[in-house]
C-alpha cells in the first residue's frame, strides 16, 4: 500500500513502559513498510506530545497516525482532535490499546506482553494504510428535552434546561409530583421543608411556558438517535403522546431499602423505618408513640454495605451514603421533640462526611449514645412484652455485648434503586451491579451513559443527598445545554454502503437492522437497498446477511479488516 | 470581542484545576465566551498530580490530560496561566477585573519546551509540584504534562549581593556556577559586568558580602575569596585571554583618559563593541591606582598584569607617558572622548615645615616604593598621619619596606576611622601603632630633615554639618613624637585642573556629568571613575566606566542617549521571601560557618610584599559557594540563555496588568493541604519518615520523583507503612472539626497502590471511621480489606522516631485490648485534610464574598441553588466551597456551569 504512517507509543508514565518493552515495540515497528515516523512518548496525551504529533504529520506529510496508548474509550476524541488540528482526517487516526490489552492484561510476562503489542500496532498500521478520509454527518438538534421524573432533580433540572431556553417535557410515574424529598419535613442542613422546597419548585415549572409536567405518565417506546429522538408516552388516560426531544434526562430517584419480614424485628409495630419515623416525628404524630422515659435504638446500615438483619435480607453491598448524616440529624430532632427520651445509635462507621461532622458531634452533645458493631455480626431485636431488647457487640468495649431495652427501634434504611425495568428496555442505558444506573466515567463523564444523548441525574445514578442530586442534576443539565445549544449534532461515518451493482433487493439487510436504517428503493431499474444515514449506527448486521456481498462498512471495510488479521498473523503491514 | 479597549466575556473561571477546567469546557461548548484564569504556570490544579484516582484506579494524568490540553485549545476559552487576580469590581451588571500577569521570563511563543533550560540551571529549589520531595531548578516545566508545557523562571527580585554592587556584577550568579562546578563560566559571567576579575578578587571592598543574607546566620559568604578562586583557576589554565575580537569592527575612535579601573573597563566595553580605543596614561605604566596605589600584598602585579590583557588583546592600545592636557584638542581626533584620570592630587595639610626632607605624600612614597625607587627605610622610625585606607597602606608598606617602627596619627577615634576595619586590624596585628585623636600641629626638623612631628590632643567638639563632631585641640597638650619620616596620607583630590576650562567642574575638583548617563557638559565627553566621585572604591570606578561606555556606544550609534535603555534590576527580595530566612524559618539551612581564609604568618608576611591571603581549595570554595541562600531564587548566571535554543528566555519581562470586562465570576480556586507541623505530636518535619499523603500519592505516580517508593530517611523501600487518618480533620485542636471527605479513600487508595509497588509490604490504617461513602466505594474498601489491608481503629496519639528511622505509632486499641499499643512502623504516612485556597480572598472585590467558618465559600442555597454565592453572577465551584472528592467536584463545576449558563440568558433576556 502507498501511504505514510506514524506510529506514536505511549509509556503511559510507566503503565505501559513497565510492563511492555516499548523501545523494544518502537524498533519492531519502525522497519514495517510504510511507516515513515515511529517513535515512543512519556503521555501521548499531554499537551506537549499532541503538539510532538501535529509536528511529525506536518513535518512528514503523514497520510495516517497510530496512537499506542490506553483504551479509545479514554482518548480517542483526545487525538482525533490533534489530527484535525494538523489537517489530517481524524478518521485517517487509529487507536492500538496496548495498556488494558497488553501490559495490563500481561503484567507477568513482559516478552509475551511486548509481542502482543507489537502485533496489535502492525495491525493498526495496516489498517491505517488502508484508512479513509471520512466526514460525520451534522443532524439538526430539537431544541427540548424529556426529563423522567419529577423529584427534586428533575424538577430542578427541568427548570434550569428552561431557564436556558430548552423546552422541557416532565413525565413522572407517580400521581402525585414531588418525588421522596417533598415528604422530608425537616431536612438536613438547615432544616429546610423538603415539601416548601418541592412545592416552591413546582410552582415555577407551572409558571413556565416551556415546561409541560405528565403525571401518572410513563416511557414506552424511544425511537431516533441524539439530537432527534421520538419518544412516546403512555399518560394518565392510557392514551399516547409521541414527544420529538434532543435529549432525555433520567432522573428517576430511589426508594428506601424494605427490610424483609423479621429483619431487625421488621414487622413489628415498634420497629420502624427513617422515613417513617421522621413523618411521625416531623409530622408530629410521633408525640403519641413516645414519652419521657422513653428509650429509641438506631440501628444502622439496614439494606446497606451488606448489612444482613436476618437471612432472607438481601441488603446492597454498597454504602447509600445519605443516611448516617439524616440518622445524626434525626438524633438532634429527637432531642429537640422529646428531650426526655433515651437514645442509642448502633452504627459500624460514622459516615458524616464533610460538614455533616458537625450533626454528629451535636447529636452526641444531646447525650446521643453511639455504640459501634461489627459489620458482620450485627444487632439482634428481640419483642419483650411491650418492648424490643436489642442486643448487640460494642466493640468500642472490646466487643462487650450490650442489650438495650427499647421502646421504639429505627431501622436506618438505606437507597435502593427504583423498579425500572421498563426504562431499561425502552432507553437501553447499562445498569451497574447496586442495579442503579452507569455512567460512561465517574469523573470524565458522570451524567453520560453509553447512549449519546440520553443522561442521568439524581440519586438514579446512585445514592445522593438532595443537594448533591441537585448538583448532578443541573451537571445533567449543562451537558444537555452543551449538546443542544449549538443546535446540531454530528454524527460518526460509519455507515453501511451499498454496491447497486451488486445489489438484487432481497430485504436480508432490512430484516437484521435492529435500527430500521435500512429501505427499498427503485433506481436504474431494479430494486435495491439504500441506507439512511442519519440512522445507521454502523451495527454492521448488514454486512454478513448480504448474499451478494453488496455492503461495506465505511471504516470497517473488509479489505481493512482482512489486512489487520494478515497482520495480526505475522504478516507485513 | 473588545469594551472600552479591554477584552469582554461572558464568564471569568479562576483557577483551572479541575473544577476549573470542567465548567469552562462546558460553558465554552454551551457558546458562552469563557476566561480561564490560573496562578500556576500550567493548568491541572493538584488533581494531575495525583497517582490513580479511586474508585477506578484510573490513572489521574491520563482524566486529567485531555481536560487540560482541550482548555487550552477550545475555540471559545482563552487561558491566562502563571496569571493572578488582583481586582474585581462591578460595574454594569458584571464585573471589570484585573489580572496580574506574572512574568515567565520565557517567552510563550519562542519556548519550544525542551527543558535545556533547566539542565542547565545551578539554583536548586524544592519542586513544590512534587511536594518537596524532590528539587527541580530556577527555571523549570512546572512538570511532565504541563500544559502550556513552557519554561518558567523563578524570580523574586534580584539578589541583594547583586543589587548591591555598584557594578552589578552577578555575584549570585557565579556563586551559583561555582556550586555546580561550572568554573570558567563563572569567571566569563564576571567578565559581562567587570573586565578586572583579577583585581577586584584581591582589593574589593566587597559590598556584596556587606548585603549577604548569610550575614543574619553565621555570617555573610566570603564572596571576594569565592572569585578570587574562580579567577586564579581561570588564570592559570588561560595565561592568555581566549576571547577574540568583536566581529564587526566600527570606524569611530574613543579616546580614554586614564588607565585605571574606570578608564579600563570602559575601554573593554568600548572595543567589545567594535570601537577603535585609544588609552592615554601619563604615568609610565598602564593601571593607574591599581598599580600605583595598592600594595602588592593586597594585589599581585602578575594579577594585575593579566587583568590588563583582558583589554589589550581585544585591540584596545594604551599610549603611556601620554598626558593629556585639552580635552578640545583630543575631541578633534576621535569621536568620543572618557575622561577617567583619577584623583591624584593630595591634600596638604598647611602647616609648618611640610615641605621639609623626610615628609612625603602617600601618592608619592607608595609608587617610589613599589618600584623600588624609594630608598629603603633600615630601621627608621615612620609616622604615618591620616586614618583611611591609603594611611594604612602607606603604615603597611613601610613596615615591610624596612621600617622599625610604624606609628599611624588620626585626629579621631578609630571607629571613625574610614578605613576599612579588617585593614586596620590587620595593620595592628603586624606590629603598627595607632595614636588616636592626635593631630600634627607643625614638623620639627634638623636643618631641613624632619626628625619628629609635634602633635597636639583632639578632643570631640561641636557637631559640624554633617552631624558628626568636628575634633578640637586640647589646648597646651602639644608633645613632639619623633620620626625619621612622615608621610602624610590625608586626602587626594581629583587630578582634572587642566580641563577647568573646557569643561563644567565643582568646587572640589570633581567633574560634573548627569548622574545617569556619565556625560559631560562637553557633548561626546564622558567622564568617570574617581574624578567624578573624588576618591572611592574600585568597584564603583568600573561601574562608571562600564556605564559611560553604554552610553558612549548609544551616542555613536545613535547619535544621541537615551537614560531608559540602561539596565535596570528589580528590587531585593523582601526578607520573609529568602529561604531560611522567613517568619516560619522553612528551608532553613544546616548552620556553617563562613569558610576561615587562612594568611601567611605574620612574621612572615611584613618580611615581603607577598600576598597576604592564601587562596581557598576547591572543596573549600564549592563549600562556601553552597551556603548561599539563592536570595531572589534566579542567580541571573545566564546559562538558561546561554542554552536555550530559541532565544526565549528574557530577563527584562516585567509583570504586566491587564483588565477584562466580564458579565459573570466562577471562583474555583480549589484548596489547600492542612499543614501537618501542626499536629506537632505526628513528628512531620521532624522525623524524615514521617510524610504527608500527597507526597505518598507523588511517590506512587508515573511521574514520581524516585525510580520507586522509598522512605526519605535512607532510600530504602519502605516494609511496614502506617497511614494515620484524620491528621488535621475532625480535630477541634487544629480548629477544623470537620472531615476533609477525601482522605479515607484516597488512603484506602495508595494502601493498595503500595500493595502493587510493595507486594512484600505491610500495610495499616490507623482510622476512626473509614468513609466509604460514594458509588463504589464501599466495594473499594472491601477489596482493601481483602488485600490484606490492617485497618485498626483508634485515633493514634503521637509518633516516636525509634531505631534506624522507624516510627513508633501510639494508639488506643478501641478494638481490641482497648489498651494503648506502641506499633512500630518504618513509614508513616499522614493523611491530610484539606483546607480553602485564601490566595486571592483577601482581593477587592472576593473579599466580599461570604464564607463559613473555616473561610470555603458559602454556598447561598446549598440544596436547590448549588455555586451560588451571596453576590449576584459570582458563583463557586469545586473544592472552593467545601471539601469534595473528584467525582463531587466534576459534578459540582458542572452544576455551576448551568447555573452561569442559564443566569447569562437570563441576564440576556432582560436587557433585551
Amino acid at each position: 500500500m502507498e501511504g505514510k504512517v506514524g506510529v506514536f507509543i505511549c509509556h503511559c508514565g510507566g503503565n505501559i513502559s513497565d510492563y511492555v518493552d516499548v523501545e523494544k515495540v518502537k524498533e519492531a515497528i519502525s522497519g514495517l513498510p510504510g511507516v515513515v515516523v515511529s517513535t515512543t512518548t512519556m503521555f501521548a496525551c499531554s499537551d506537549a506530545a499532541q503538539q510532538e504529533i501535529i509536528d511529525s504529520i506536518e513535518d512528514e506529510g503523514l497520510d495516517g497516525i497510530v496512537v499506542a496508548s490506553c483504551s479509545p474509550k479514554l482518548h480517542l476524541h483526545t487525538f482525533r482532535g490533534v489530527a484535525a488540528r494538523a489537517g489530517l482526517n481524524p478518521y485517517r487516526y487509529v487507536h492500538v490499546n496496548i495498556r488494558e490489552q497488553c501490559s495490563w492484561a500481561h503484567r507477568k510476562d513482559r516478552d509475551a506482553a511486548t509481542e502482543k503489542a507489537v502485533a496489535l500496532i502492525r495491525a493498526g498500521v495496516a489498517r491505517a494504510l488502508r484508512s479513509e478520509s471520512l466526514e460525520r454527518f451534522r443532524v439538526e438538534t430539537r431544541p427540548s428535552v424529556l426529563v423522567v421524573g419529577a423529584g427534586i432533580s428533575g424538577l430542578r433540572s427541568a427548570l434550569a434546561l428552561s431557564e436556558m431556553g430548552l423546552s422541557v417535557t416532565i413525565v413522572e410515574r407517580e400521581e402525585e409530583p414531588g418525588g421522596f424529598f417533598r415528604k422530608v419535613r425537616n431536612a438536613y442542613p438547615g432544616g429546610l421543608d423538603g415539601r416548601e422546597v418541592v412545592d416552591s419548585l413546582l410552582s415555577e415549572v407551572a409558571a413556565r411556558e416551556n415546561i409541560t409536567l405528565f403525571t401518572g405518565a410513563q416511557v414506552v417506546e424511544k425511537k431516533g438517535t441524539v439530537g432527534d429522538f421520538q419518544v412516546k408516552i403512555r399518560v394518565s388516560d392510557g392514551s399516547t403522546v409521541t414527544l420529538l426531544v434532543g435529549a432525555v434526562l433520567l432522573a428517576t430517584g430511589f426508594e428506601p431499602y424494605e427490610p424483609a419480614p423479621g429483619e431487625f424485628g421488621f414487622g413489628h409495630p415498634r420497629v420502624v423505618r427513617l422515613p417513617e419515623f421522621l413523618e411521625l416525628l416531623d409530622g408530629g404524630r410521633g408525640m403519641s408513640l413516645l414519652k419521657d422515659g422513653d428509650t429509641v435504638a438506631f440501628i444502622y446500615c439496614v439494606g446497606s454495605r451488606g448489612t444482613k438483619g436476618c437471612e432472607e435480607a438481601r441488603p446492597g453491598d454498597y454504602c447509600s451514603r445519605y443516611c448516617c448524616g439524616a440518622a445524626v440529624h434525626t438524633a438532634c430532632r429527637l432531642a429537640e421533640v422529646f428531650p426526655g427520651v433515651s437514645q442509642y445509635h448502633l452504627f459500624r462507621d460514622m459516615r458524616t462526611y464533610g460538614k455533616l461532622e458537625a450533626l454528629y458531634e451535636e447529636a452526641s452533645r444531646e447525650g446521643a449514645v453511639f455504640l459501634r458493631f461489627p459489620g458482620d455480626s450485627p444487632p439482634a431485636v428481640v419483642p419483650d412484652g411491650e418492648r424490643l431488647l436489642v442486643r448487640s457487640k460494642d466493640t468500642l468495649l472490646g466487643g462487650e455485648e450490650v442489650e438495650i431495652a427499647a421502646d421504639l427501634v429505627v431501622l436506618v434504611t438505606g437507597m435502593v434503586p427504583r423498579e425500572n425495568s421498563g426504562l431499561v428496555e425502552v432507553f437501553k442505558v447499562p445498569v451497574g451491579r447496586d442495579g442503579f444506573f452507569n455512567e460512561v466515567h465517574p469523573k470524565l463523564r458522570p451524567v453520560e451513559t453509553v447512549i449519546d444523548g440520553v443522561f442521568i441525574v439524581g440519586a438514579g445514578q446512585g445514592p445522593k443527598t438532595a443537594q448533591e442530586a441537585v448538583a448532578s442534576a443541573l451537571a445533567g443539565s449543562a451537558k444537555c445545554a452543551s449538546l443542544l445549544l449549538k443546535g446540531y449534532v454530528e454524527l460518526e461515518p460509519f455507515v453501511a454502503e451499498v454496491d447497486r451493482d451488486l445489489c438484487e433487493w432481497c430485504g436480508e439487510c432490512e430484516k437484521v437492522c435492529p435500527y430500521g436504517a435500512i429501505r427499498q428503493v427503485h433506481c436504474e431499474g431494479k430494486e435495491v437497498a439504500e441506507i439512511v444515514p442519519a440512522l445507521c449506527k454502523g451495527g454492521g448486521s448488514c454486512v454478513p446477511a448480504c448474499p451478494k456481498g453488496a455492503i461495506d462498512l465505511a471504516g470497517f471495510r473488509d479489505s481493512q479488516i482482512r489486512a489487520m488479521i494478515d497482520a495480526l498473523a505475522g504478516g507485513g503491514a | 470581542m473588545k469594551r472600552n479597549g479591554s477584552p469582554a466575556y461572558d464568564v471569568a473561571i479562576v483557577g483551572a484545576g479541575i473544577a476549573g477546567m470542567e465548567s469552562a469546557l462546558t460553558l465554552g461548548d454551551m457558546g458562552f465566551r469563557v476566561l480561564l484564569v490560573e496562578k500556576e504556570p500550567s493548568v491541572g490544579g493538584k488533581m494531575i498530580l495525583l497517582s490513580k484516582v479511586f474508585p477506578t484506579l484510573d490513572c489521574a494524568s491520563c482524566i486529567s490530560t485531555p481536560k487540560m490540553a482541550a482548555v487550552a485549545h477550545h475555540p471559545m476559552v482563552d487561558l491566562l496561566t502563571w496569571s493572578e487576580v488582583e481586582d474585581v469590581r462591578k460595574e454594569d451588571g458584571g464585573f471589570v477585573l484585573r489580572v496580574r500577569k506574572k512574568s515567565r521570563f520565557v517567552d510563550e511563543k519562542s519556548c519550544t519546551g525542551c527543558g535545556d533550560c533547566e539542565k542547565a540551571c545551578p539554583v536548586p529549589i524544592p519542586d513544590r509540584f512534587n511536594f518537596d520531595l524532590a528539587a527541580h531548578r530556577a527555571v523549570h516545566i512546572p512538570f511532565p504534562q504541563a500544559v502550556p508545557k513552557k519554561a518558567v523562571l523563578i524570580r523574586e527580585g534580584t539578589s541583594p549581593c547583586i543589587f548591591e554592587c555598584p557594578a552589578g556584577v552577578k555575584a549570585h550568579g557565579y556563586i551559583a556556577l561555582i556550586r555546580a562546578g561550572k568554573y570558567e563560566e563563572a569567571f566569563r559571567l564576571h567578565m559581562e559586568d567587570a573586565p578586572l576579575p583579577g583585581v577586584l578578587s584581591r582589593a574589593c571592598y566587597a559590598p556584596c558580602e556587606g548585603e549577604c543574607s548569610r550575614k543574619e546566620l553565621e555570617g555573610p559568604l566570603r564572596i571576594r575569596m569565592l572569585k578570587r578562586f574562580m579567577v586564579d583557576r581561570y588564570y592559570e589554565s588561560h595565561p592568555e585571554p581566549e576571547e577574540e575580537g568583536p566581529e564587526k569592527r566600527r570606524e569611530e575612535r574613543v579616546a580614554v583618559v586614564g588607565s585605571g579601573p574606570a578608564g579600563l573597563t570602559a575601554a573593554y566595553y568600548l572595543a567589545r563593541e567594535g570601537f577603535q580605543v585609544t588609552i592615554f596614561e601619563a604615568r609610565e605604566k598602564a593601571g593607574g591606582m591599581l598599580r600605583y596605589g595598592i600594595p602588592p600584598y593586597r594585589l599581585p602585579r602578575e594579577v594585575l598584569e593579566r587583568d590588563l590583557k583582558n583589554i589589550t588583546s581585544l585591540g584596545v592600545s594604551i599610549r603611556t607617558g601620554e598626558r593629556v592636557e585639552s580635552l578640545t584638542q583630543l575631541k578633534e581626533s576621535f569621536d568620543a572622548v572618557f575622561l577617567a584620570a583619577g584623583a591624584w592630587e593630595p591634600v596638604r595639610p598647611g602647616i609648618e615645615g611640610e615641605g621639609m626632607d623626610g615628609v612625603v605624600d602617600a601618592m608619592t612614597f607608595l609608587p617610589r616604593v613599589f618600584e623600588g625607587k624609594f630608598p629603603r627605610l633600615n630601621g627608621g622610625k615612620v609616622v604615618v598621619i591620616g586614618g583611611g585606607n591609603v594611611a594604612i597602606d602607606s603604615a603597611r608598606t613601610a613596615l615591610r619596606y624596612g621600617a622599625g617602627k610604624v606609628e599611624i596619627l588620626y585626629r579621631r577615634g578609630r571607629e571613625e576611622m574610614p578605613a576599612h576595619d579588617w585593614e586596620v586590624d590587620a595593620a595592628l596585628v603586624e606590629g603598627v601603632s595607632l595614636v588616636e585623636w592626635r593631630a600634627p600641629a607643625r614638623f620639627i626638623g634638623k636643618g631641613n630633615r624632619v626628625v619628629g612631628v609635634e602633635a597636639v590632643k583632639m578632643e570631640p567638639g561641636p557637631p559640624d554639618e554633617s552631624g558628626r563632631r568636628r575634633p578640637v585641640p586640647v589646648p597646651g597638650s602639644e608633645e613632639v613624637i619623633p620620626a625619621d619620616l612622615v608621610i602624610l596620607a590625608i586626602g587626594l583630590k581629583p587630578s582634572t585642573s587642566p580641563f577647568a576650562g573646557e569643561i563644567e567642574v565643582n568646587p572640589d575638583g570633581t567633574v560634573r556629568v548627569d548622574p545617569t548617563t556619565m556625560e559631560t557638559s562637553m557633548p561626546g565627553v564622558f567622564a568617570g571613575g574617581d574624578a567624578v566621585t573624588g576618591p572611592s572604591m574600585i568597584i564603583q570606578a568600573v561601574a562608571q566606566g562600564r556605564k559611560a561606555a553604554f552610553f558612549i556606544a548609544q551616542r555613536l550609534i545613535e547619535g544621541k542617549v537615551d537614560p531608559a535603555k540602561w539596565r535596570e534590576f528589580l528590587p531585593p527580595p523582601e526578607r520573609g521571601k529568602i529561604p531560611g530566612l522567613g517568619e516560619n524559618g522553612r528551608g532553613r539551612p544546616d548552620r556553617v560557618p563562613p569558610v576561615a581564609v587562612r594568611e601567611i604568618p605574620t612574621e612572615k608576611r611584613v618580611l615581603s610584599m607577598d600576598e597576604v591571603e592564601e587562596p581557598l581549595t576547591e572543596d573549600e570554595a564549592v563549600g562556601e559557594a553552597s551556603r548561599c541562600l539563592d536570595c531572589a531564587v534566579c542567580s541571573l548566571c545566564g546559562e538558561c540563555s546561554r542554552v536555550c535554543p530559541s532565544g526565549a528566555i528574557d530577563y527584562s519581562m516585567r509583570d504586566s496588568a491587564e483588565t477584562y470586562h466580564v458579565k459573570s465570576l466562577v471562583l474555583s480556586t480549589g484548596f489547600r493541604l492542612f499543614d501537618p507541623s501542626l499536629k506537632e505530636q505526628y513528628g512531620f518535619g521532624k522525623y524524615p519518615n514521617v510524610i504527608t499523603s500527597m507526597q505518598m500519592d507523588r511517590l506512587l505516580a508515573p511521574t514520581r520523583p524516585s525510580p520507586g517508593v522509598v522512605r526519605p530517611s535512607d532510600g530504602k523501600a519502605p516494609e511496614n507503612i502506617a497511614f494515620i487518618l484524620c491528621a488535621g480533620s475532625r480535630d477541634r485542636t487544629v480548629s477544623n472539626p470537620f472531615c476533609s471527605r477525601v482522605c479515607c479513600m484516597y488512603s484506602v487508595k495508595q494502601a493498595q497502590l503500595l500493595l502493587g509497588a510493595l507486594p512484600l509490604a505491610e500495610v495499616t490504617v490507623y482510622y476512626m471511621d473509614i468513609r466509604a461513602f460514594g458509588k463504589g466505594y464501599e466495594e473499594f474498601f472491601q477489596q482493601a480489606k481483602g488485600m490484606g489491608i490492617s485497618f485498626v481503629r483508634g485515633r493514634v496519639a503521637k509518633v516516636e522516631e525509634g531505631p534506624d528511622g522507624n516510627l513508633i505509632v501510639v494508639y488506643e486499641d478501641t478494638e481490641g485490648t482497648g489498651r494503648v499499643v506502641r506499633a512500630e512502623h518504618d513509614l508513616v504516612v499522614l493523611s491530610v485534610g484539606i483546607l480553602p485556597d485564601l490566595s486571592i480572598a483577601g482581593v477587592p472585590g472576593v473579599r466580599e464574598i461570604e464564607r463559613d467558618e473555616l473561610l470555603f465559600v458559602r454556598e447561598k442555597s446549598e440544596v436547590v441553588n448549588p455555586g451560588a454565592t451571596n453576590l449576584e453572577g459570582v458563583f463557586v465551584a469545586g473544592t472552593a466551597s467545601g471539601p469534595r472528592d473528584i467525582p463531587d467536584t466534576v459534578l459540582h463545576a458542572g452544576a455551576v456551569s448551568a447555573q452561569v449558563g442559564a443566569y447569562l440568558l437570563r441576564r440576556k433576556e432582560v436587557r433585551s
